[in-house]
């Protein structure tokens, strides 16, 4: 196990870098920050060599690096170019706000998927198994801007249920995280399905029913519990997608989190904060997964051993 | 976005090919869902190798005067000539959807044949060598993963610009990670059984391998993520025009149509609705396939 | 097939729908319970207090930082210069009462009494001194604003409520970019306190308004000044901006009632704003001036003919009529009508495709010859004109392919470096007012925004314009250009636009700013 582990911490090691690497170089490429603070203006020649050796961009891209990668290791993520904001303290503070929305995407796509699952696997082939599909499948057929944009006018402006945008308590939560977690309970419908099927076809659920256990009590102690393993690390691996998600989300609902700032930032060349939310972004994808993983291999010690084969 | 597939590395004695897919071709006929999704996929492909005949005008005549005219049967005028009404500068919103469906199809199966492409590749690569080499790779697919894909393609549109086959290859580069790890355990598994150990001994080469023993054993999972992966795709692109990086608005795409016609909603529907409807079939169609596919060629979810 | 395809997706929609409605209106009716009150006030909203929906959030509030509109919206409530404009944009006096000419190089204010800033710190001349040395030294340089104030040399205080500045070289327009963003009054004591990070996010001026609040990319909110200088004013206890970027959002907000006015309509949304009875469409002109500019250095359009039979074959009023509808003005030169220097008599280019025609076959330009039109993919109406052109040209026989690029991108790298292609998109807002902004900028050879474009006269009217306080001559040297401008083509100058805004008629006098820097001293609601 603890090499494992350590073999998993060196690859996550290796990715990150990787990764800094990769952004650092894609964020040069998008063109000068400097040019872009000065738009409006009349800069002189002077100024604008002074701002570009204040921002630290008059050195070599491989001496920027390094010191990103000094500065990175303590903790050090720099700051913005707009605002001069340490970009760790503005990603403390927006990360909240995305991770809530994560988790509320998710909790509406399990709070879906799993009944859906269920009723479709054990009413296989019945009219509800029938539209338990179609949803599933129609769930993963919208862009998920344009589901957002219609929750917000059948919703909000038409029903007045909830409100349209913004981040201000509870009500605020639903929409946004229906948009993100609709599409992927669509997915997720499917697999508890199939799980379930799978499951309840097993030798143990027929010895528990002829035990005279009540059908639901079966379904849902040995079945959904075993079919959950699946479920489990399936949403690990999507946890990318759905931060991914974000981005697009966060812009429909004026949602404050990461990737609205992001995009700002992206637009406004503010090169500090693209890495730093990126780096840390893939920071905990990375991070999620390696617990999916050490949680699956202490749930089923077969897969540890092949670990190195199968990641 | 990336689906990662759990692999099933557990090898299949190879199978006898003919009897599997003509099997699995009465079942196709048999199953409504398969049916339905190929009827519906139909109707896209159909559109886009027909256009010119079947389109009541082109895509890109355009008459401002004429421009958000409701469709003729909500016309109480009678004055509405189109169909489906037009857009916002004028153009005939039907003829744009049927000539549309060739851009998406286009976006969608191409950038899903690059993808596949750079996965096998890669996958085979890793596989066959293994050691170093096949660490390398999975380090990369883990980068690859680990980068949120939409970040990935905004930064990728505003280094290079916009345009259409930029972004058939920001979406084609970025999606190789499930091919490549599902080859790659192919190969892994192949390369440790006994017949293909003989039939290397004797000479057999790699491509021979790869031939018989890796490629039949792994085109059916292909088969399935590429087919979700097409419809991700023509989602995909509409999102991108949705941040201001989608493709030149003259081009009819539908997910251009339906980004650029959502300021119209409550005024003329019609300009968003129907391209939105067009991508919402479409997709479902090739996901009822891809589902059905599923069902049938992936051995570990079928019951 | 389709229908009922549709019925199952709303129907699924709406059981979940219930089901959130179920579990998420638990924890808000136990606070009911609790406390009854905010309920009642959430339906009533408290008099007095505003919500504004605005599509950008300036991250700085540091006004030396930045050049965004998103920021001047805000802030203009919060800050205060020396010299204010008002919203249909005339100068008048602000925190200085008058100010006259001393000699040449030399400008005497003298400053309003008995004002403070937010925090209690009293204005006075050392804060006037303290906020031009920081915007002309070291911490201004690492902003855009410095620029814009070359020609101060330095204030001197000469007692408590006079200081003179003095300049290095003479400048037009001063006093108009005394109104701008990076010369308003900063407090010393607060600043050298809190330090430059903390005022980035806790501004503190002598604005109607003191910031209360700031939540990035979400809220900022703002509570009234009582102890503002102006009686009476402001009228409302407490304003907040709430930052939503996408327009259909912002229009949703509106129609629900939790936004009282809305920045930034789109053309789009005009109808359905008309639509309801409780809002009200406020359009005001605004100074920037949509063109489309050339590359003078490419093939053809190095050639002036090329450059007049596009500007012939492009429809700008049928545009104007359709795709703006009717929310545009024609202007026949790269400035709108509030500009110094623009000249109602010059002759508008009027639709003709014939000349076209004939001008492209004498330029020697073959039928289907491709151009290049840069625009950026965010501006959802300037895609549609884009459009539009594309399919006018067509009918002279020129094919246009449109290149949506991202929008910084596009106005710091393409245009600057030539390679936006034959003809990109450029608005521009002059937002001195003056000509002078936008022709020295776009004509004079080496600028940012001028990377091919080179002519010896317009290089001497400029020298003329620059040289001399006398408004007379300045006007005629701007007219001599205009004309010779118009002879060259450098730019089809397509329309100034008109800014669209949306309010609730229980607000009461608001005025849409043409510079989108909102008064809200005088307005109230019911």
């Amino acid at each position: 196990m603890a090499a494992f582990l350590i073999r998993r911490l060196l690859h996550s090691v290796f990715v990150v870098l990787a990764i800094t690497l990769v952004i650092f170089v894609l964020v040069r490429m998008t063109g000068d920050p400097v040019s872009i603070m000065f738009q409006a203006g009349e800069p002189t020649k002077e100024a604008i060599t002074e701002l570009r050796k204040n921002l630290g961009l008059d050195e070599p891209v491989y001496v920027q690096f390094g010191l990103y990668l000094k500065d990175m290791f303590t903790g050090n993520f720099g700051t913005s170019f707009r605002t001069g904001e340490s970009v760790i303290d503005m990603m403390k503070e927006k990360m909240g706000a995305t991770l809530l929305l994560a988790f509320g995407g998710m909790f509406v796509a399990l709070l879906i998927a799993i009944p859906v699952g269920i009723i479709s696997a054990v009413y296989r082939g019945s009219v509800a198994d029938f539209f338990g599909r179609i949803f599933s499948l129609l769930g993963i057929s919208f862009p998920n801007f344009w589901l957002g944009i219609m929750l917000i006018i059948i919703f909000a402006v038409k029903l007045g249920w909830f409100p349209a945008s913004g981040y201000e308590g509870l009500e605020y939560l639903v929409l946004p995280s229906v948009a993100l977690g609709l599409i992927l309970s669509g997915i997720l419908a499917r697999l508890v399905r199939s799980s379930m099927l799978e499951v309840m076809n097993q030798q143990y659920i027929n010895t528990a029913r002829s035990k005279g256990i009540k059908e639901w009590l079966v379904i849902i102690k040995h079945g959904l519990r075993n079919a959950l393993i699946p479920t489990v690390t399936f949403i690990g691996l999507q946890f990318g997608t759905l931060l991914g998600g974000t981005v697009i989300i966060e812009q429909v609902f004026s949602w404050p989190g990461i990737g609205r700032m992001l995009i700002d930032a992206i637009s406004q060349r503010d090169f500090p904060v693209i890495q730093g939310s990126v780096i840390i972004l893939s920071f905990l994808m990375i991070f999620v997964n390696l617990l999916v993983d050490i949680s699956y291999g202490f749930i089923d010690p077969r897969i540890r051993q092949e670990g190195g084969k199968s990641e | 976005m990336t689906t990662a597939t759990v692999t099933n590395n557990q090898t299949n004695p190879p199978i006898k090919k003919r009897g599997k897919w003509s099997k699995m071709g009465r079942r196709f006929v048999r199953n409504r869902w398969a049916m339905t999704g190929m009827f519906l996929l139909m109707l896209a492909v159909v559109s886009a190798l027909f256009a010119p005949v079947i389109a009541p005008s082109t895509p890109d005549k355009a008459d401002l005067r004429a421009r958000l005219v409701a469709p003729s049967w909500m016309d109480d005028t009678g004055k509405s000539e189109y169909l489906l009404g037009t857009d916002q500068v004028g153009r005939d919103l039907l003829s744009r959807i049927i000539y549309g469906a060739r851009i998406s199809l286009l976006v969608g199966v191409v950038s899903v044949l690059i993808s596949l492409v750079i996965g096998v590749i890669l996958g085979l690569i890793a596989g066959f060598y293994g050691r170093w080499v096949d660490d390398l790779l999975m380090r990369l697919a883990d980068v690859q993963l680990a980068f949120p894909f939409i970040l990935f393609a905004i930064i990728v549109m505003t280094v290079f610009g916009a345009g259409l086959w930029k972004l058939i290859l920001v979406l084609g580069i970025s999606n190789w990670v499930g091919f490549a790890r599902l080859v790659r355990g192919q190969v892994m598994s192949v390369k440790e059984m006994e017949y293909v150990q003989a039939a290397k001994a004797i000479g057999a080469t790699n491509l021979r391998i790869i031939r018989k023993h890796v490629l039949p054993n792994v085109s059916s999972s292909i088969i399935v993520l590429a087919t979700l992966n097409v419809a991700t795709n023509i989602l995909l692109e509409a999102s991108l025009t949705f941040i201001g990086l989608g493709v030149d608005p003259s081009i009819p795409t539908w997910g251009g149509m339906l980004a650029d016609g959502r300021n119209y909603l409550e005024t003329a529907w019609w300009v968003a609705t129907f391209p939105g409807i067009a991508i919402m079939i479409t997709v479902f169609g090739i996901n009822l396939l891809g589902d059905w596919l599923r069902d049938e060629l992936d051995p570990n979810l079928r019951v | 097939m389709k229908k009922k395809v549709g019925i199952t997706a709303c129907s699924a929609l709406l059981v979940l729908a219930a089901a959130l409605g179920g579990c998420s209106s638990k924890p808000a009716d136990t606070s009911t319970q609790a406390n009854p009150q905010p309920k009642t006030e959430a339906q009533a909203p408290a008099k007095n207090e505003l919500t504004l929906g605005v599509n950008g959030d300036p991250h700085s509030w540091d006004p030396i930082d930045t050049f965004l509109l998103d920021w001047s919206t805000v802030a203009t409530s919060v800050f205060e210069g020396l010299v204010e404009r008002t919203t249909d944009l005339k100068i008048q006096p602000g925190l200085a009462e008058s100010w006259e000419f001393k000699d040449d190089k030399t400008l005497q204010f003298k400053l309003r009494k008995g004002v403070t800033f937010h925090n209690g710190e009293p204005f006075n001349a050392e804060a006037v001194k303290f906020t031009f040395d920081r915007l002309l030294g070291e911490e201004g340089k690492k902003g855009p604003q410095q620029a814009n104030y070359a020609s101060i040399d330095r204030v001197e205080v000469v007692d408590e409520f006079t200081v003179n500045m003095i300049l290095k070289e003479k400048d037009p327009v001063l006093i108009t970019k005394l109104a701008g963003y990076g010369a308003v009054i900063v407090p010393p004591k607060y600043y050298k306190e809190k330090g430059d990070e903390y005022f980035n996010t806790h501004p503190v001026g002598t604005g109607p308004f003191k910031m209360d609040s700031y939540e990035k990319d979400s809220k900022v909110v703002l509570v009234k000044n009582e102890t503002y200088w102006k009686q009476g004013q402001p009228k409302l206890e407490k304003v907040t901006f709430r930052f939503i970027p996408e327009a259909t959002t912002r229009l949703a907000e509106m129609q629900t009632g939790a936004i009282d006015i809305m920045k930034k309509v789109e053309i789009s949304q005009t109808e359905s704003i008309k639509g309801m009875s409780d809002l009200e469409l406020m359009q005001v002109g605004s100074p920037t001036v949509y063109s489309i500019r050339f590359n003078t250095s490419m093939k053809p359009v190095d050639n002036v003919k090329v450059r007049e039979a596009i500007a012939y074959a492009i429809d700008a009023d049928l545009i104007i009529e359709t795709l703006l509808g009717g929310y545009g003005k024609r202007v026949n030169s790269f400035q709108s009508d509030m500009s110094f220097g623009y000249d109602p008599n010059l002759p508008l280019r009027n639709y003709d495709p014939e000349k076209a025609k004939q001008l492209l076959a004498e330029a020697g330009v073959k039928e289907g010859t491709e151009l290049d039109l840069f625009l950026p993919g965010t501006d959802a109406t300037f895609k549609e004109v884009a459009q539009a052109i594309e399919m006018q040209l067509g009918q002279v026989g020129l094919k246009v392919k449109l290149n949506l690029v991202d929008s910084s991108t596009f106005t710091s790298d393409l245009i600057p470096k030539g390679k936006a292609g034959h003809m990109y998109r450029n608005g521009w807002g002059g937002w001195t007012l003056d000509f002078d902004n936008t022709a020295y900028l776009m004509y004079h050879k080496g600028e940012f925004w001028n990377p091919d474009f080179h002519d010896e006269k317009v290089e001497e009217l400029l020298k003329a314009e620059r040289s001399t306080f006398d408004q007379e001559k300045r006007l005629a040297a701007f007219k001599e250009l205009n004309q010779r401008l118009y002879e060259l083509v450098p730019d089809v100058p397509l329309y100034q636009t008109i800014n669209l805004w949306a309010a609730n008629k229980r607000v009461k006098g608001f005025q849409p700013p043409a510079d989108e820097r909102i008064d809200l001293r005088e307005v109230s609601v019911e």
